[in-house]
């Protein structure tokens, strides 16, 4: 009776752990992996190594929407909605972005997302402006590897922007 | 001390279900109150008294279709609109990735890009949908409705609907 009683204890403690811990990733932050270089050198400086970054990410962004020029955040690709893509917003609505075909204005409740490393990165210069509703998180911190522990910096491109 | 412990146990207890009712909300299904006219007759069908939160229909929406986003035609779906990312719409798909839409009132067609979809209101005159702010990522959905729970006299499965017009090939 001990045994049994000590089993169905641990099990109901580890559902409830679960439970917090699924409820806990779901809304209000998670960990991730990065892969590829289209946001090097914040992430993945050096191409060639085995290990990716994983970063922090908060989801209480998600709540109020509340995204400014320079966040990294977490989305759904537009194309490919099975697929995760981390790249930085340079442009919210209503900003003029400039484009090769003159200047391009982000329509309402969508940004403009550009990876840092714009040579390598297929991002709102090939699928257009990405609708806010996509995002799914934003990202704070660099956590892996330990020598790249750093918070993710609000970084403004300011040559972006037509005007 | 016994009312202490009690008062304990009751908190345990609440705060599991709560969790417990919080993760089935996120993953599995959850109700939704549905307002507006734009997808008359299906929910909310004009009659004459309306008490608004009293009488109209509250559905049921499923999460589980998000696990592999496998949407057909005509299934009605709630989705973060793309204009306004605070609100949620309630419209039916009617054409999926690779599908061409007529554009109404043009000879033009559209050819809805990957991982897009065109959703529109059963109610076209009162409804913002497709033909407004164009194809929809299929990130955007939220879940997809399959009953009406509220009022009882139209407990109803939702059945999918194929539209009369739009699909020209």
């Amino acid at each position: 009776m001990g045994l049994q009683n000590a089993v169905l204890n641990g099990f109901k403690k580890s559902l409830v752990f679960g439970l917090v811990g699924v409820t806990v990733t779901d809304r209000y932050a998670g960990v991730c992996s990065i892969r590829g270089s289209s946001m090097s050198p914040t992430f993945n400086p050096s191409p060639g190594s085995f290990a990716d970054d994983y970063v922090f990410l908060e989801k209480f962004c998600l709540d109020k929407y509340k995204f400014s020029h320079g966040d990294v955040v977490v989305f759904s690709n537009p194309i490919n909605y099975k697929e995760r893509c981390v790249k930085r917003i340079v442009a919210m609505e209503g900003d003029y972005i400039s484009d090769t075909k003159g200047a391009m204005k982000v329509p309402e409740g969508h940004c403009w997302v550009e990876g840092d490393n714009s040579a390598f990165s297929s991002d709102s210069r090939i699928y257009g402006p990405v609708p806010l509703g996509l995002i799914r998180g934003r990202v704070t911190h660099v956590i892996w590897p330990l020598e790249r522990i750093k918070k993710v910096d609000r970084r403004i491109p300011q040559d972006r922007l037509a005007f | 001390m016994r009312g202490a412990s009690f008062i304990w146990t009751v908190c345990k207890s609440s705060f599991t279900f709560g969790l417990i009712g919080l993760t089935v909300s996120d993953r599995v299904a959850s109700v939704v109150h549905v307002r507006g006219l734009s997808m008359s007759p299906t929910f909310n069908p004009p009659n004459n008294t309306s008490f608004g939160l009293f009488t109209d229909d509250h559905v049921l929406v499923e999460k589980r279709c998000l696990m592999d986003y496998k949407f057909s035609h005509g299934d009605v779906v709630v989705f973060c609109s793309p204009r306004n990312y605070k609100e949620k719409q309630i419209k039916r798909i009617t054409g999926l990735p690779g599908d061409w839409i007529n554009v109404p009132f043009s000879y033009d067609a559209v050819k809805i890009p990957e991982g897009h979809c065109w959703v529109e209101g059963d109610n076209p005159t009162d409804s913002l949908d497709s033909r407004s702010f164009g194809p929809i990522p299929l990130g955007l959905i939220r879940g997809r409705v399959t009953h009406i729970l509220w009022p009882p006299q139209r407990v109803q499965k939702i059945d999918k609907k194929l539209p009369r017009s739009g699909l020209t090939f």
